[in-house]
């Protein structure tokens, strides 16, 4: 056998662990699913062919659908820029060289590995409308604070507020980014004069356009997923769906209702979202990211 | 060399370890291995659980055939759980499942339709003896699925002290729910900013109140949903004005600060937040466990002064079901019959003692267990007169009656909140329900 036959060989035998459990358990029902959607399925008696009936009657028929899309678009929409403004404003605070700059660091990234579930419960605490910490800490000032889960504007705004809780992830990325800037662009610049604003928007953010890129598209995906939170923090959509989030009422469909099919058709339109908006932020890339 | 060395141990060490820890069996959950396992899952957590797993070893030490190996499966997940478990192959022999989820899983073909197990003589007595509302809950389609280990069913709990602070007396108690709710209004304490620090009464639970006003949302004789009727209309004109003048946000503010828990003693009635609440039966036991000395009177929701219907209400709560695919079927009827009392009835009565629940035949009320338990919370009576009631009536019989109550649970959200009227929201609900049957239709289901 040839050597590079060989290597690759050993290459694809050290990662056929994750490749048969990509295939078994992702690619497989993955396309599964796509038949699965033209069916009525309940997952013990055998799928039955409809046609295309359930993509008919969800974008026909159902209202909640609507509304579950509605709600997910408008929190990707307000969270995702929100989630890199955020995520760049840390990363650039936490890029100085001051005392303690690694605990700082540390103190930022640590909610990001709380597991969610737990995060979630926490903020059912602090989000309490007479005992919770936020307004408790308004009362001082003379606030009445918002009913926050339990009414329907504020829990969609406050699981927007919690959703930049885990924003250290990216934040380190984003500061990885910013160690990755050549050191002699702002030499030049601060030699040609620029200030420390001109700085930031002609050497810092270009040169840290790919980071950014990457982050909005993993943030795009992650918005439209949006699930666990939601369904910990408001299981049934809150206040007047409020915060029926897109893949809640896929979930609520497929194991409260055994609509599988129904759920299947609702995931293929959520997938053909998520890749149609990919697409486009890779399209736009040209304008804005630049590489080196 | 050295560092190989090193290498080499801590690999050798890593996989002693991995062995080691591999090679524990786990501890066994048999405390009679050489009997016919029955493997039994159940809602309940915390002190419940134990309530139940002392059931299950009373019945494991009742005969010498079956151990029943109960397994606490919390949460609202329960129904997906047990239809993973049924795809999985490896299902309980017995669960204990909200009716609410019966129709669904039973239309699904997951259960066993429980006269394949009954004998005669229990299917007899099933049919005869038992309390027609709590018989049918568990009913779908002309077959039994589910038989009740307790039933929940919801009244009123008023507060003796509250009351006499009023110089009220709970015998004088109002006849109607008008007065009920007037004199909760009396009984709301505020603060300096009139934040709500104790609610009088509130009136809730549409999908339990409607009895009170009409039939609820069935009408048996053409065998179709009744949603949108006059009166379920009149009981939701009623709630939402109710929760009006209180205060929707008031309301919002003063539950969301509330203990919610529902076996650390700290219900809110218990604590004096609620002068007068509407809960389920359970509450006495608790009440019994946490507050011996409480002054406390259950009442049956009185009807409207108009055209209502005294003792109205619905049942839910836990029934046992038998997956298609469970492979010990024989022994988990043996201890459906243990529980609900098809065999000992005195030991079936401290079943539904021990929890606080309503038994499935009158005549275990009639036990000396029973009476005896009675005696130590007389107010658990109440809830057995209602069951009695030709107004306590069972949920629809529909496939799709978890999508049914929520749609229900939304009718009252949206017309308490003031998003729709009371009219409108039920013209919703109706137009929601009725769209959900089309598609059903047209997916090619039979309901």
């Amino acid at each position: 056998m040839k050597p590079g036959r060989k290597n690759n060989l050993t290459g694809y035998l050290f990662i056929a662990p994750w490749l048969i459990g990509f295939f078994v358990f992702t690619f497989v029902p993955f396309l599964q699913s796509i038949y699965l959607s033209f069916t009525r399925y309940n997952i013990i008696t055998p799928p039955k062919w409809v046609g295309f009936a359930n993509y008919q009657m969800l974008l026909t028929q159902d209202e909640l659908f609507w509304k579950s899309a509605l709600v997910t678009v408008k929190f990707a929409v307000i969270h995702v820029p929100l989630a890199v403004v955020v995520g760049v404003c840390l990363a650039l605070l936490l890029n100085r060289e001051v005392k303690g700059i690694a605990a700082y660091r540390t103190i930022f990234f640590l909610p990001s590995i709380v597991p969610t579930v737990a995060t979630s419960v926490v903020f059912l605490w602090i989000l309490n409308p007479t005992t919770g910490l936020i307004n408790n800490l308004l009362r001082n000032f003379g606030i009445q604070g918002p009913a926050w889960l339990n009414d329907p504007f504020w829990a969609f705004w406050a699981l927007v507020i919690m959703s930049l809780w885990g924003v250290g992830g990216s934040m380190v990325i984003y500061l990885a980014g910013l160690k990755d800037i050549p050191i002699h662009l702002y030499e030049a610049a601060i030699i040609d004069g620029a200030s420390p604003a001109k700085r930031l928007r002609h050497v810092t953010l270009p040169m840290l356009s790919p980071v950014i890129f990457f982050n909005l598209v993993m943030g795009v995906i992650g918005a439209f997923q949006y699930f666990t939170q939601a369904f910990v923090m408001t299981p049934n959509g809150g206040p007047q769906d409020s915060t029926l989030f897109y893949s809640l009422y896929l979930f609520n469909r497929a194991w409260k209702y055994y609509d599988m099919g129904y759920a299947s058709a609702m995931a293929w339109i959520l997938f053909l979202i998520v890749v149609t908006l990919t697409a486009i932020v890779f399209r736009s890339q040209k304008k804005w990211v630049h590489y080196g | 060399m050295v560092k190989n060395l090193k290498w080499v141990a801590f690999l050798l060490l890593a996989l002693g370890f991995g062995a080691f820890v591999f090679s524990q069996k786990p501890p066994s959950q048999r405390k009679y291995p050489d009997r016919i396992e029955v493997r039994f899952w159940h809602r309940w957590g915390g002190e419940w659980a134990k309530v139940v797993a002392d059931i299950a070893e009373r019945y494991n030490q009742s005969q010498t055939k079956y151990e029943v190996v109960p397994l606490s499966i919390p949460g609202s997940g329960a129904d997906s759980k047990l239809t993973l478990g049924i795809i999985g192959g490896n299902p309980p022999d017995v669960m204990s499942m909200w009716n609410g989820a019966i129709p669904s899983l039973a239309s699904n073909g997951l259960l066993t339709p429980l006269e394949e197990v009954m004998p005669p003589e229990d299917q007899t007595r099933f049919m005869n003896d038992s309390y027609p509302v709590i018989r049918d809950s568990g009913r779908f389609d002309g077959k039994t699925y589910g038989v009740t280990i307790g039933s929940d069913l919801y009244a009123l709990y008023v507060n003796e002290e509250h009351l006499k602070e009023l110089g009220l007396n709970v015998d004088d108690f109002p006849k109607t729910l008008e007065g009920v709710c007037e004199l909760g209004n009396r009984l709301n304490k505020t603060d300096a900013n009139g934040n709500l620090t104790r609610l009088g009464f509130l009136l809730n639970s549409f999908s339990f109140v409607a009895y009170n006003f009409g039939p609820g949302f069935y009408d048996p004789v053409s065998d179709s949903l009744s949603l949108n009727t006059a009166e379920n209309l009149r009981a939701l004109e009623f709630i939402t004005e109710e929760r009006r003048k209180i205060g929707f946000e008031r309301v919002t503010r003063f539950q969301a600060g509330l203990n919610t828990g529902s076996d650390t003693g700290g219900w809110p009635f218990i604590t004096g937040d609620l002068s007068i609440t509407i809960d389920g039966q359970w509450r006495v036991e608790e009440i019994r466990k946490y507050r011996p000395d409480m002054k406390y009177r259950v009442i049956p929701i009185p009807p409207p002064a108009t055209n209502g219907r005294a003792m109205g209400g619905t049942i839910s709560g836990n029934f046992m079901v038998i997956p298609t695919s469970a492979k010990q079927k024989e022994g988990a009827w043996d201890f459906i019959r243990f529980w609900s009392g098809f065999a000992d009835k005195e030991a079936s009565a401290r079943c539904f003692n021990d929890g606080g629940w309503l038994p499935l035949f009158p005549d275990l009320v009639e036990t000396k267990t029973f009476q005896a338990w009675l005696k130590q919370g007389p107010e658990f009576q109440g809830f057995i007169d209602i069951l009695s009631s030709e107004n306590c009536l069972p949920m629809p019989p529909v496939p799709y009656l978890q999508f049914l109550n929520d749609q229900i649970g939304r009718a009252e959200d949206q017309a308490v909140r003031g998003t729709l009227s009371p009219k409108a929201a039920l013209e919703k609900l109706r137009y929601t329900v009725a769209e959900e049957q089309r598609k059903r239709k047209s997916l090619g289901y039979e309901e």
